[in-house]
């Protein structure tokens, strides 16, 4: 039985200008659980994961973060534990060098300097980002900013992390690394929490798939089902990767399990062809 | 077709740097076409947007060798001055360019700041919000529209000065899917309709579907320029680039001795013909 790690019970926020982003939800999170959470702008993926780490407050109902109450504990306590990367990059820099960004959580969360150093020149290699190191933040390009945020939350390797739309600006190289490094996170027992409207990259990278609409939560299974639920995702207003509607297309929805890569795709094909 | 920007051995380096992002660039571009530029990150597909209408060198900055030629005018010749005259630029992050307190001034700042005179405001305004969608908006904050809506009203609001020529840096890499689609379909119409549109996206599959050209840039150097059918067949070579190609086109190819087809499709619609075809002659179990 896997270590719930992470539970929202009954979990309803309004935000102050009145508007209800969540509506009752109900969620449970496993160690070493690979999610990604789905659904359009708007729908409280965002605010949900913002109460993980207690950045938001529940209006009612209860966030319990390894069983004991967010609102008991402190935040600065629970980001070592879980860590954010934002959507926008521009809103968590704020050093004045990429080497002060990296240096910032490590030394905040009281790591010796060998172990801030060692931690950066981790996470500097990993991520190929040497040549910016003295390089004012702000004044990098979007995706080098993207690479550098999840870098900073990185180097003190939080048991939870959460990546809001982590693809967006991505190339193919840095999608590539991205998925090592969610793979390192994953194998090494940490948990992954993953934002995205990247259809493609949510069905390849992801054991886990939490669908939401309007405050609540549609769906919860694993990819190869939820791909398949076509009244769901049309309600979320969610397309399937390019594949695999080609597949559903071609078997007219009759299929056991949705295609989640070309590879599944021309794996599947050849067979019937053979 | 006539010829609307014509990039001529063009290279570029930034200030207080020594590496040329962009290396010894030519294409042309005819009015009329509706262009995708893919490449890696860095590869200098924002500097060449940039450099088309002349924020770069003369705005911002930078050396540079050889000539950009915007509807027959030499960038060099008139120290930038007219290219956005032809040419109005969208880019990636919406909000960081807006201004002004409601949708309605946002679209008439450039116009005001171009000495327009207020009956072509008002017309204007009613077009560009009436073209994208926005004409329940105009009394709303763009801070307060959603990141599809923003991207509407940054298009909105270079549409308003009618450039013959619209240019997109990744657009649409912040919106949600309906986001997306809002600005691509709004794309295609205004395309449809006459402009001249330059996208760059990483969104593969949506360039496969919509555009016309591929132009491929990698480490500052135009690697490949045609029509998108013929650019994407060769994936070796793109993915050489680090570009990928669509998962369509990726599976298709694959089976491209089963299938006995000599080009892969590249769009949905294309595809579904292939295998349907292919289910029907051969039957798949």
């Amino acid at each position: 039985m896997k270590e719930c790690i992470i539970q929202t019970q009954d979990l309803v926020h309004t935000y102050p200008t009145g508007v209800t982003a969540l509506k009752g939800v109900n969620l449970s999170i496993y160690r070493n659980d690979k999610i990604s959470i789905i659904g359009q702008n708007g729908s409280g993926k965002t605010t949900i994961v913002r109460h993980f780490n207690g950045l938001l407050k529940p209006t009612s109902g209860k966030v319990l973060l390894y069983g004991t109450d967010t609102t008991q504990q402190k935040v600065g306590e629970m980001s070592r534990k879980v860590g954010y990367v934002f959507q926008n990059p521009s809103h968590q820099m704020f050093c004045t060098t990429v080497k002060d960004e990296l240096e910032a959580a490590p030394k905040n969360f009281g790591f010796t300097a060998q172990e801030t150093k060692d931690a950066v020149e981790e996470v500097v290699e990993l991520m190929y980002i040497k040549d910016v190191l003295n390089v004012h933040p702000l004044t990098l390009d979007y995706t080098t900013k993207k690479i550098v945020t999840i870098a900073s939350v990185l180097t003190f390797k939080p048991d939870v992390l959460i990546l809001d739309e982590p693809t967006g600006g991505l190339d193919e190289a840095g999608r590539v690394m991205l998925t090592n490094i969610i793979e390192m996170m994953h194998r090494n027992g940490h948990t992954v929490i993953m934002i995205s409207h990247d259809m493609d990259y949510v069905a390849e990278n992801s054991d886990r798939i939490i669908v939401m609409c309007e405050g609540e939560i549609i769906d919860d299974g694993v990819p190869e089902d939820i791909f398949l639920n076509a009244p769901v995702l049309q309600r979320a207003q969610l397309e399937p990767p390019q594949i695999t509607q080609l597949d559903l297309y071609l078997e007219n929805g009759n299929q056991s399990r949705a295609i989640l890569s070309v590879k599944d795709f021309v794996d599947k094909y050849k067979q019937n062809i053979n | 077709m006539k010829p609307i920007i014509e990039v001529k051995g063009y290279s570029f380096v930034y200030e207080n740097t020594t590496k040329k992002v962009l290396d010894n660039v030519s294409f042309v571009i005819n009015e009329g076409d509706f262009v995708g530029i893919i490449g890696r990150n860095r590869s200098g597909k924002s500097t060449l947007c940039e450099s088309l209408v002349g924020i770069l060198p003369f705005v911002m900055g930078g050396s540079w060798e050889g000539e950009i030629i915007v509807d027959g005018k030499s960038l060099n010749d008139t120290k930038g001055a007219g290219a956005t005259d032809v040419i109005g630029i969208v880019f990636q992050d919406a909000e960081s360019q807006f201004t002004q307190e409601t949708v309605e001034d946002e679209i008439s700042f450039a116009m005001c700041n171009f000495g327009y005179s207020r009956e072509l405001m008002r017309e204007r305004i009613l077009y560009a919000s009436e073209a994208c969608g926005l004409r329940d908006m105009l009394d709303r904050s763009p801070f307060k529209l959603s990141g599809g809506q923003q991207q509407r009203l940054a298009i909105a609001c270079i549409l308003a000065l009618q450039p013959r020529v619209i240019v997109l840096d990744e657009s649409t890499s912040q919106l949600d899917p309906v986001g997306r689609d809002e600005v691509f379909n709004l794309i295609t119409k205004l395309h449809a309709a006459g402009s001249t549109v330059i996208m760059v996206d990483h969104n593969i599959e949506k360039i496969a579907e919509y555009v016309n050209k591929v132009l491929v840039l990698y480490e500052g150097k135009v690697v490949e320029f045609d029509e998108t059918h013929k650019v994407f067949q060769n994936k070796e070579k793109l993915n050489a680039h680090n570009v990928r190609i669509p998962q369509i086109t990726d599976a298709a190819l694959q089976l491209k001795d089963q299938l006995e087809i000599t080009e892969a499709p590249i769009r949905m619609e294309e595809a579904k013909l292939v295998f349907d075809r292919y289910k029907r002659e051969v039957g798949i179990k």
